[in-house]
């Protein structure tokens, strides 16, 4: 039979963080700098929204690849958001870290967890209550956000439709993913550390590590570093002079320069050392991004970025992964451009980034809870 | 009731309790003596459910502890020595939230409140525990600990913090408390105190049971049946003779003498030394230092 302290619990701290200083000054000063972007944010839409409207009509009578130029991106209001997941991946962070890392220390500090666990409760219902509470919270100033950037909509006159009301719940449901994962290391440190001083200082410790250690794996000259130089290209592909003739070679074709003929034929040595670089070339810059990738689902910032251009900038996001497919043409094709199948295309494509940002505050708040239920109350 | 059966806890080897047997009856007020690693804190916690028994096992109202944690811990009210409470929150609000944990009714809350506060002395103090003293955080767990009507009371040093006032209050509480058929445990190293208000006792150490009993049964039992008479007259007494006389020492020109016998002897004393006028006449109570130490250096040696 549970008893009421899960609900009890719960209630408690969220209203403890609802009361609580720290999060009415963070949330404060993210609510502030949130709007000040979407107002910009907003001009810049309209901005942006004035040129296309331009450029349509000047490329209306131009050739097909200025229709798949730049230009052909419809600007989108959600756009003002991509500044706000700038936001989230520092103030937000900060919020989740600030709002988890004292929830058991600050008891152990005040001697109310004796108290506490004397009451009629299982130690699972204080655990659990703490991360509802704490979730509520977050979900909360989340929805707030949320209302506000509609607000601000509102009032510079533009009405998102359903795609871009649905792409704006689910940039919420990313940015919330993204608070939880880091409250949920926080309240982990929180489980771990004898004090609130070490436990924030295990969480920025933890939070350096994957938000800024982590990437910097995938950054080229640390993956050089460690897996080695790209292939170079066949010599043959440098620009040469020299020989009778004034013979020079580039790339797998050799171009012969003998008195008044030109002739143009493929060196088939050439041609074979190319095809050995690019086959090389591909496998090398293949297996590297698969290892930036692996890293980088590791880090809940990049794996929110990379999903928050999916959700708010489609066509940065598809750009993004066709690079990384090392398939542009393809991809181009197979992911639809416009509608909800662009955006559930985008984000089958990101199941992976998905599943690991659903996984980072489940694992942390996991490993919080074994550790308390093992917490040694003496 | 509180009962505890070959109860033993270890930590890492070394027996914090060890083979601890109790049995204290309703509406007792016992207390559990021992100095700092006696194995007083940890009896406590196994007792309200915290920690678990290595061995052995302790029931509350016959309700065995480890097996049924939550329904032992709705009888239990428990007291720590560093009692801690919520520090943004006002005495109120935290007996609000302890009363909730209890699943008291709001109805039930709104009048077992106010009363307690009343009890120990914080009505109409409206700050935030934040702001109290330690004195007044101790009242505050006195009225923590009652708010569920318990039929056990747990408490763990609870007069280390409070002025005399907050001392006589405490007293009279657990005194009224006991009457009405609840059992207190109190932890203490306060030995005055502890004679003062428990009905009986046990001495700890090293987390085995030394002795335990009323202070007057440990007293005797420590000096082997012996009981010290001091008796002081107007004029001169006569030389007092009798069979379970042990030894007397006579003072002040023979107005004063400390007598030790075999029993309590003090009618036949009165009747001797009454033509001298008895002005004083009572068995000397034990030095309730000398008894504990004595205890623990037994067993320490032991």
């Amino acid at each position: 039979m549970r008893s009421a302290g899960l609900r009890v619990i719960a209630a408690k701290e969220f209203n403890d963080h609802l009361r609580s200083r720290k999060f009415h000054l963070i949330f404060g000063i993210f609510l502030v700098i949130a709007v000040i972007g979407l107002i910009g944010g907003m001009v810049t839409y309209q901005e942006q929204l004035e040129d296309y409207n331009r450029a349509q009509s000047a490329v209306q009578d131009t050739d097909e690849f200025m229709e798949k130029s730049y230009y052909s991106w419809k600007p989108s209001m959600l756009s003002a958001f991509n500044e706000m997941s700038s936001l989230m991946t520092t103030i937000g962070v900060i919020l989740g870290i600030a709002m988890g890392f004292d929830l058991v220390t600050r008891e152990k500090e005040s001697k109310s967890l004796k108290i506490l666990l004397s009451h009629p409760v299982y130690r699972d219902e204080v655990i659990n209550g703490k991360a509802l509470g704490g979730i509520a919270a977050i979900a909360l100033a989340m929805g707030v956000v949320l209302v506000i950037s509609l607000a601000v909509m509102l009032l510079f006159g533009i009405v998102p439709n359903f795609e871009e009301t649905v792409r704006m719940f689910l940039f919420g449901a990313l940015s919330f993913l993204l608070v939880f994962s880091f409250f949920a290391i926080a309240l982990f440190m929180s489980t771990v550390a004898k004090d609130s001083g070490s436990a924030i200082i295990y969480t920025l410790i933890v939070m350096i590590v994957l938000s800024s250690l982590l990437p910097i794996f995938t950054y080229g000259s640390v993956y050089t570093a460690a897996f080695g130089q790209p292939p170079d290209p066949p010599e043959s592909t440098m620009v040469r002079y020299g020989g009778y003739g004034g013979t020079y070679v580039s790339s797998a074709v050799s171009v012969s320069v003998s008195g008044e003929e030109n002739e143009e034929k493929v060196d088939p040595l050439i041609d074979e050392a190319w095809q050995k670089y690019e086959e090389e070339s591909r496998a090398y810059w293949e297996r590297r991004q698969a290892v930036a990738s692996a890293v980088s689902l590791l880090s809940p910032t990049s794996n929110y970025q990379t999903l928050a251009y999916a959700v708010t900038n489609p066509d940065m996001a598809r750009m993004m992964l066709s690079s990384s497919q090392f398939s542009v043409v393809e991809m181009d094709d197979e992911i639809p451009q416009e509608g909800f199948s662009a955006l559930f295309a985008l984000l089958g494509e990101m199941a992976k980034n998905i599943a690991a940002l659903v996984i980072t505050p489940a694992l942390f708040f996991g490993l919080a809870w074994v550790r308390f239920m093992r917490e040694d109350v003496r | 009731m509180i009962r505890c059966e070959h109860l033993t806890k270890v930590y890492n080897g070394v027996p914090a309790v060890d083979d601890l047997n109790l049995a204290i009856p309703a509406g007792e007020i016992f207390g559990l003596l021992g100095p700092n690693g006696a194995g007083k804190s940890t009896t406590i916690l196994m007792l309200i459910g915290l920690i678990e028994p290595t061995s052995g096992a302790c029931f509350i109202d016959g309700i065995e502890v480890a097996k049924n944690p939550i329904e032992v811990k709705h009888r239990i009210g428990y007291m720590p020595e560093d009692v801690g409470f919520y520090a943004t929150l006002t005495a109120e609000e935290n007996l609000d939230y302890s009363a909730k944990l209890y699943g008291m009714d709001a109805a039930v809350r709104r009048k077992r409140i106010p009363d307690l506060l009343s009890l120990v002395g914080l009505d109409g103090v409206e700050k935030v525990v934040g702001g109290y003293s330690k004195g007044m955080r101790q009242r505050l767990g006195l009225a923590k600990a009652l708010i569920n009507e318990p039929t056990v009371i747990i408490l763990d040093e609870p007069t280390a913090n409070l002025d005399p006032q907050g001392v006589a209050d405490y007293r009279r509480i657990l005194g009224e408390t006991a009457e009405n058929g609840t059992t207190v445990l109190v932890s203490s190293h306060i030995l005055s105190e502890v004679n003062r208000v428990c009905t009986s006792a046990a001495i700890l150490a090293h987390g085995k049971y030394v002795a335990g009993g009323t202070w007057d049964d440990l007293a005797r039992t420590r000096e082997k049946g012996e009981c010290v008479i001091r008796l002081e007259t107007r004029s001169p007494m006569p030389e007092i003779v009798h069979p379970a006389l042990l030894s007397v020492e006579y003072a002040d020109g023979h107005r004063s003498a400390r007598l030790v016998a075999g029993a309590d002897i003090r009618d036949e004393i009165a009747a001797a030394a009454g033509p001298a006028g008895i002005r004083r006449l009572e068995v000397e109570a034990p030095d309730l230092e000398d008894v504990f130490l004595s205890y623990y250096h037994e067993e320490a040696a032991s």
